[in-house]
């Protein structure tokens, strides 16, 4: 039988439960349901009380705030996500490739993240663009970049009376973009390599330049400084700055996750992608 | 532990489940409510033998706990095969020879629902995307395929 199990009705229920005893929160429950997993007929035990917070209305839904920022509820599945035409491409284009059609009904941005697998999928793009998550406890709220949140692998910021709440992205100026993820196989697939790119390109000069890789290491991989190489720079230029960039962003990438012909895709995609906008590539997704 | 009473709707009635919440939902439908359309491949998520609608989307049952369907409505192969939309396609299943063991069926009659549900006249490549988690070890999918868009095009008089 299970330590024991809460289903709160509202999110002040919820952090009252959390608080007094640290229940693990369960959300899509596709990570947690396959840990606790028993067999046929046997109902599934966890080593700490559980609370079902799949129905909690108040982490629902997707927003936009008046400045712009995009606000995922923590309980968005991916489904809803691939299909909202106001979220950022890269993290809609990642939900929309995670699993497949059911796996996207159930699974949520909250658990992808609190999960902290280094293949997961939506990490990666929300530290692209620098989001943020909001985590509420009963004594109040603090918010932490993504990056910050996930400090390992499986290993995360996360205190044992808090729950993420939302997820905030603040608008990122960009005129090239590109997501890649190559999975395991069609349906289901978990990452084994996934890269988002982006580039604000105006008058020829690289205002902004940003890269991370999923499924590279202990967490997800971006570096400013590496990405400092292109900022500032002319696009005739970047030809000759590909190999510089390419090997820095080698450099960062765990050998032991990323065999040698996975890295060297890294790089293909990367070079190709600086190639594309070199040759004056028009706004939008290279694709 | 206490025991929790959890309503929700099962193929249209309503209907309540006292409890374990952590109960997976397959066992509820196949155990407590006799519907063993409902089948068990991986148990993992990964096959969609145990497909089931829940409030309109195909959702994976052995990954479902009960207390996560609280409040919602819930489909079964048992409960589509009385729609109208759900007997198109399990007759055009039949007659398009889609069906060989027959174990993936029930699930992928649930994902062809929903996919016409929301669409008419999909295209080949959103007819394999709405099937992409239920797995066939039989039919090598080109003829579920073409059932499904037989189902399609009967429903719609063509
Ligand atoms: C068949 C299959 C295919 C998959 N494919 C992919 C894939 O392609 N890409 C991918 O990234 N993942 C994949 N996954 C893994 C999983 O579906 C995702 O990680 C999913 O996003 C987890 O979300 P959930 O809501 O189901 O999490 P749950 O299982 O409910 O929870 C996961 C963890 O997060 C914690 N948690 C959940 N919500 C909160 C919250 N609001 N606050 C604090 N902690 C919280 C839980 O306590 C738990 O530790 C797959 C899983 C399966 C079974
Ligand atoms: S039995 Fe549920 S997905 Fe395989
Ligand atoms: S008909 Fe046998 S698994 Fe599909």
């Amino acid at each position: 039988m299970s330590a024991s199990c809460y289903i709160p009705e509202n999110l002040t229920e919820a952090l009252e439960i959390r608080k007094k005893v640290h229940a693990i929160p369960l959300a899509g429950g596709t990570d947690l349901m396959v840990q606790a997993k028993r067999g046929i007929g046997i109902n599934p035990v966890f080593p700490a009380p559980i609370m079902i917070i799949t129905n909690l209305e108040e982490l629902k839904g997707i927003r936009v705030e008046e400045d712009g920022t995009l606000v995922i509820g923590a309980l968005t599945t991916s489904a809803e996500i691939a299909s909202d035409e106001r979220v950022f491409y890269h993290i809609r284009k990642a939900a929309s490739l995670m699993g497949a059609v059911s796996l996207r009904n159930s699974a949520t941005i909250g658990g992808n993240i609190a999960n902290a697998s280094p293949k997961g999928d939506l990490p990666q793009p929300l530290i692209l663009l620098d989001a943020e998550v909001v985590l509420s406890s009963i004594d109040g709220e603090r918010s932490m970049k993504v990056d910050d949140f996930i400090t390992g692998a499986k290993k995360t910021a996360l205190k044992d009376d808090e729950i993420i709440k939302e997820i905030r992205v603040r608008p990122v100026k960009a005129t090239h973009l590109f997501y890649h993820k190559i999975g395991t196989r069609r349906a289901n697939a978990i990452s084994k390599l996934s890269l988002s790119i982006l580039a604000d390109v105006e008058d020829g000069i690289v205002k902004d330049f940003r890269a991370s890789s999923g499924a590279a290491g202990n967490k997800v991989k971006r570096d400013r400084n590496v990405e400092m190489i292109l900022i500032g720079k002319h696009i005739e230029e970047l030809p000759s700055l590909v190999e510089e960039f390419t090997s820095a962003w080698d450099g960062i990438l765990s050998p032991h996750a990323m065999p040698k012909y996975r890295r060297e895709s890294t790089r293909r995609m990367l070079s190709y992608f600086l190639e594309r906008i070199a040759a004056g590539a028009e706004p939008g997704i290279i694709e | 532990m206490l025991d929790n009473k959890i309503s929700f709707t099962l193929n249209g009635k309503k209907v309540e489940f006292i409890g374990d919440p952590l109960r997976r939902l397959i066992d509820t439908l196949r155990e407590d409510f006799g519907l063993t359309g409902v089948k068990e491949g991986c148990g993992e998520g990964e096959c969609g033998a145990c497909s089931v609608i829940k409030d309109g989307k195909l959702v994976t049952s052995c990954i479902i706990p009960m207390g996560s369907v609280a409040g919602s409505d819930i489909w079964t192969i048992e409960g589509i095969r009385d729609t109208e939309l759900g007997a198109i396609i399990i007759e055009a299943f039949a007659d398009g020879g889609a069906v060989q063991c027959g174990f993936c069926i029930p699930g992928m009659v649930l994902a062809s629902y929903v996919l016409l549900s929301e669409k008419t006249n999909p295209s080949e490549l959103e007819i394999r995307e709405a099937i992409s988690g239920n797995i066939c070890r039989c039919t090598g999918y080109d003829l579920i395929v073409e059932s499904i868009r037989l189902a399609d095009s009967r429903r719609r008089g063509v």
